[in-house]
């Protein structure tokens, strides 16, 4: 490259190379733009990908008769797990988006997978690389779902004066960062019975507290503890509707099954009290109210064991 | 005398003009050449993406099926005697069939059937023939689909002879499909 001088000693660049450096600027600016792009789509792929993954890897959890199912998810690269809830529509919505570190930086992304049959309970972010998952079936008075409750490898539970029954099941789970009674600094304490922990588990009035919040379950149903136990407030209250209107489905479907099974010689008893449990789960607004749609549980599930043929 | 200088600047005029024209020429090629590369580029990164998003949702529909009869709109329960897994409830499945518009998108798959083994038979299930029947369609979106994944269940169901009222099981398939996407449908 030849540059002139002229006779005041300033570089006399000729149009043609001002041009080509212009037109050279302008195109590796375009390229480097693209090739940035290019790298968040590929970003936002590999992280609608593993979202789709982990959604189907929640399948097998899927309880048949057993009381729970357990698994662990280990995934590369340090991750953060959006849990997203959302009532619209038929069954509301269950999505999960990931996020996650590139050179020591969170990548964002904006795609979120979702699922319509999927009760996830977890914080609303979850950070790590390892997760724990397991699942228990809820019934009110059939069963309704499996209800999936995700945890960081980073997170330790430390269980304070659980019932036997409780302790059985955690011991069972198997899960390194469940643990009972010997808890260390850093822990997250879970206190049955006596207050001033991080979270609060009071098994007479059937709520836990945690950051000052309520979240209340109903009599004999454990899964629906550890829901709160291991969610957010906003999340549990999400998903405590998404289930009802499950049940409100349910109930429908039984409604149907009802009159299908009355040609057969069955009996045809449960109509008016499977409506009404349809209607109260319809309307329940938050987890206060489980307790008015468990009596309307209770009386369908008594009407069903007096029947000749059972409906579930 | 004054021609001289005016056809010099002329003809430098014409090479400058030259010049331009050739690196026009110049960058439109490596513009339509970046182009090209771009094009080829992406059009690799969605195949292979599609590819991807096939591959997972035949993962997806393979697991699901072996855990689709144990949902609550599918399972027996109870209803016939013990807990049995893998247990298909006809009578509650029917009922899903009339509120199939609510479940369209609920598992994520563009076909839901049943399939008697024995008696086996091509004979499509209607409200007006069943449960005399051996196809049962649950589901189906009409779309392109890839290839079923199927599992074997027990289809249960109440049935009333002489007044009596029985538990009557046979051997199926629950089949599902997921939409074929591959085509940009």
């Amino acid at each position: 490259m030849k540059f002139k001088k002229n006779s005041k000693g300033a570089l006399e660049i000729s149009f043609g190379w001002l041009f080509a450096i212009l037109a050279g600027i302008v195109i590796i600016f375009i390229a480097l733009y693209f090739s940035s792009k290019l790298i968040n789509v590929q970003q936002e792929s590999i992280s609608a990908q593993t979202g789709k993954e982990i959604g189907s890897l929640l399948n097998p959890l899927e309880t048949g008769f057993e009381s729970s199912q357990t698994t662990s998810i280990t995934i590369p690269t340090e991750t953060k797990i959006n849990n997203i809830c959302d009532i619209d529509g038929e069954f509301g919505t269950q999505s999960i988006q990931l996020d996650q570190k590139s050179f020591n930086k969170w990548v964002e992304t904006d795609v979120a997978v979702s699922f319509y049959n999927k009760y996830i309970f977890s914080e609303k972010e979850i950070i790590g690389k390892k997760f724990y998952i397991f699942s228990k079936p809820f019934n009110f008075p059939f069963k309704i779902a499996d209800l999936m409750y995700i945890v960081s490898s980073n997170e330790r539970y430390c269980f304070v004066g659980a019932t036997n029954e409780i302790e059985n099941e955690l011991s069972k789970l198997n899960q390194s960062n469940l643990i009972l009674d010997e808890c260390n600094e850093g822990d997250i304490q879970v206190c049955f019975g006596t207050k001033d922990c991080d979270i609060n588990v009071n098994l007479n009035l059937n709520y836990v507290e945690k950051n000052n919040t309520k979240m209340y379950f109903v009599d004999d149903s454990p899964e629906l503890m550890y829901a709160a136990i291991f969610s957010e407030k906003k999340i549990y209250e999400c998903q405590i509707k998404r289930l009802m209107m499950r049940v409100e489905k349910i109930s429908s479907l039984y409604l149907e099954k009802e009159s299908l099974t009355q040609e057969k010689g069955c009996d045809n008893t449960l109509g008016i009290d499977l409506g009404m449990l349809s209607e109260t789960a319809k309307n329940i607004e938050e987890s206060k109210e489980l307790e008015i749609v468990k009596i309307e549980a209770d009386n369908v599930d008594e009407g069903n064991n007096a029947r000749r043929c059972f409906l579930w | 005398m004054l021609e001289f200088p005016f056809k010099f600047e002329s003809c430098r005029n014409k090479k400058g003009q030259m010049k331009i024209q050739q690196m026009i020429f110049m960058i439109i090629a490596v513009i339509i050449l970046f182009a090209m590369v771009g094009l080829f580029f992406l059009s690799t990164a969605f195949s292979s993406l599609r590819k991807s998003a096939t591959t997972l949702a035949q993962e997806e529909s393979m697991l699901l099926v072996s855990r689709l009869a144990n949902s609550p709109e599918f399972s027996c329960g109870n209803a016939f005697g013990n807990s049995k897994t893998n247990c298909v409830d006809f009578d509650k499945v029917a009922g899903l069939k009339n509120h199939i518009g609510e479940y369209s998108d609920f598992w994520g798959v563009a076909k839901i059937e049943i399939r008697k083994i024995y008696p086996s038979g091509e004979k499509l299930c209607t409200e007006a023939n069943y449960p005399n029947c051996e196809i049962f369609k649950i589901l189906d979106k009409n779309v392109n689909t890839l290839p079923y994944s199927h599992n074997f269940i027990s289809l249960c169901r109440k049935e009333l002879n002489d007044k009596i009222t029985y538990d009557k099981c046979e051997l199926a398939l629950l089949m599902i499909a997921s939409e074929d996407r591959t085509n940009g449908n």
